[in-house]
C-alpha cells in the first residue's frame, strides 16, 4: 500500500492542528514543486559547468579569476 | 464623640454609658462598611480600583479587553489598545510531513515575524520554501539573494525561505519578516536571514544567507505554507509572531 504524503494544517485562531493525507491536488502540487526544484538545480549546475568550461578555455582557475576581479 | 484617626469613624467616648453600646457599635459598623465599600468598588473578576478625587473613595475600572494595556488619559488610568513595538506569539508549530500550513492568521497586527529553529529535512541540502495563501498559481512568487541588484521576475509558485540544510544535524535558524500583510492594495514582500548546517561538515554553515522575496497579489496574507523543496520535513519548530 502506498503511503500518501501527510500535511499539517494549524489554525492560528483556535490553535487546532490537523494532520491528514494530502489531497490529489496537493499531491500534484508537491510533484510540481519537486519538478521546479529539480529544474532549478539543473539550471544552477549547467551554469557552473558553463563557467568551468570558460575558465578552462582561458586557462584560469576559479580562485585566480576571483583574484583578478578583486 | 470620639473619632478614629484615619477614617474619622465615630466611637464611644471613654465616659459614654454602657447602655448606648449597641447603638455605638452599629454606628461604627456602618461607617466601617461604607468606607470599606468606597475603597473596594470592584464588582467583577479582573476589575481594579484607583483613587478618585475624593479622599477615601476609589473608582472602579472594569477589566480591559484582551490585548489592551493600562495607560493614562485625562489624569486617570484607562485601558487602551497596545502601542507599537510589541511582539505577540501567535503560534508554535512542529515541522513534519510534506508541508505545514499556518492558517487563519489573525489580521490584527502590522507585520508578521516567522522564526524557524533547528529544522531538518529528510533530504540533504534541501531548502525550506513557503507559499502565501495556498496560492500555487504560476508566476506569483519570487525570491532571490539580497546581495546586489537582482532583477525580480515573478516566476515561481513559491519562495525560498532558508539556506541549504543537513538532514541529520541542525543548529539552523531562520528569521523572516512579512511586512504590512493585511493591506489589500499592494503586493507583499518579505526578507529573511538564515543559517544552516553544511551537509558534509555539519560544524560549518552551508550558507549564511539573506534573502528577499515577494508575492504579486494585493490580497491580505491569511496563510503561510512551509515545505522543503525536495522531500519531507523531519522536524523543526516554527514560531509565528504578530508585530504591532
Amino acid at each position: 500500500m502506498t503511503t500518501k504524503p501527510q500535511v499539517k494544517i494549524v489554525n492560528c485562531e483556535t490553535g487546532e492542528e490537523i494532520v491528514r493525507d494530502a489531497t490529489a491536488a496537493e499531491i500534484a502540487q508537491i510533484k510540481v514543486d519537486a519538478d521546479n526544484a529539480a529544474k532549478a538545480k539543473a539550471e544552477a549546475e549547467a551554469k557552473e559547468t558553463a563557467k568551468s568550461a570558460i575558465l578552462d578555455r582561458i586557462g584560469l582557475t576559479a580562485d585566480e579569476l576571483k583574484t583578478i576581479l578583486g | 464623640m470620639a473619632t478614629t484617626t484615619n477614617y474619622g469613624w465615630t466611637t464611644p467616648d471613654d465616659t459614654a454609658l454602657v447602655k448606648d453600646g449597641a447603638s455605638a457599635i452599629r454606628t461604627l459598623g456602618t461607617s466601617v462598611d461604607t468606607t470599606t465599600k468606597n475603597l473596594n468598588p470592584e464588582t467583577t473578576l479582573g476589575d481594579i480600583a484607583y483613587r478618585s478625587s475624593t479622599s477615601n473613595v476609589n473608582t472602579r475600572l472594569g477589566i480591559g479587553g484582551t490585548g489592551t494595556v493600562l495607560t493614562v488619559a485625562g489624569g486617570v488610568p484607562t485601558w487602551a489598545t497596545a502601542g507599537g513595538g510589541g511582539l505577540t506569539l501567535i503560534s508554535t508549530t512542529t515541522l513534519t510531513g510534506a508541508s505545514v500550513t499556518l492558517s487563519s492568521i489573525p489580521q490584527t497586527y502590522n507585520h508578521l515575524q516567522l522564526i524557524v529553529q533547528n529544522w531538518i529535512p529528510v533530504n540533504d541540502n534541501a531548502n525550506l520554501r513557503f507559499r502565501f495563501n495556498a496560492d500555487s498559481t504560476a508566476s506569483r512568487h519570487v525570491s532571490n539573494s539580497m546581495i546586489g541588484d537582482v532583477a525580480s521576475s515573478f516566476g515561481s509558485t513559491s519562495a525560498q525561505f532558508s539556506a541549504q540544510q543537513d538532514n541529520g544535524t541542525s543548529q539552523a535558524l531562520i528569521v523572516g519578516n512579512v511586512f504590512n500583510y493585511t493591506n489589500t492594495t499592494t503586493w507583499k514582500f518579505y526578507n529573511v536571514h538564515a543559517i544552516g548546517n553544511n551537509s558534509t561538515t555539519t560544524t560549518e554553515a552551508n550558507y549564511v544567507t539573506i534573502l528577499q522575496g515577494a508575492y504579486n497579489q494585493t490580497t491580505a496574507i491569511s496563510s503561510i505554507e512551509l515545505f522543503a523543496n525536495t522531500g519531507n520535513l523531519t522536524s523543526g519548530t516554527v514560531l509565528l509572531y504578530g508585530v504591532k
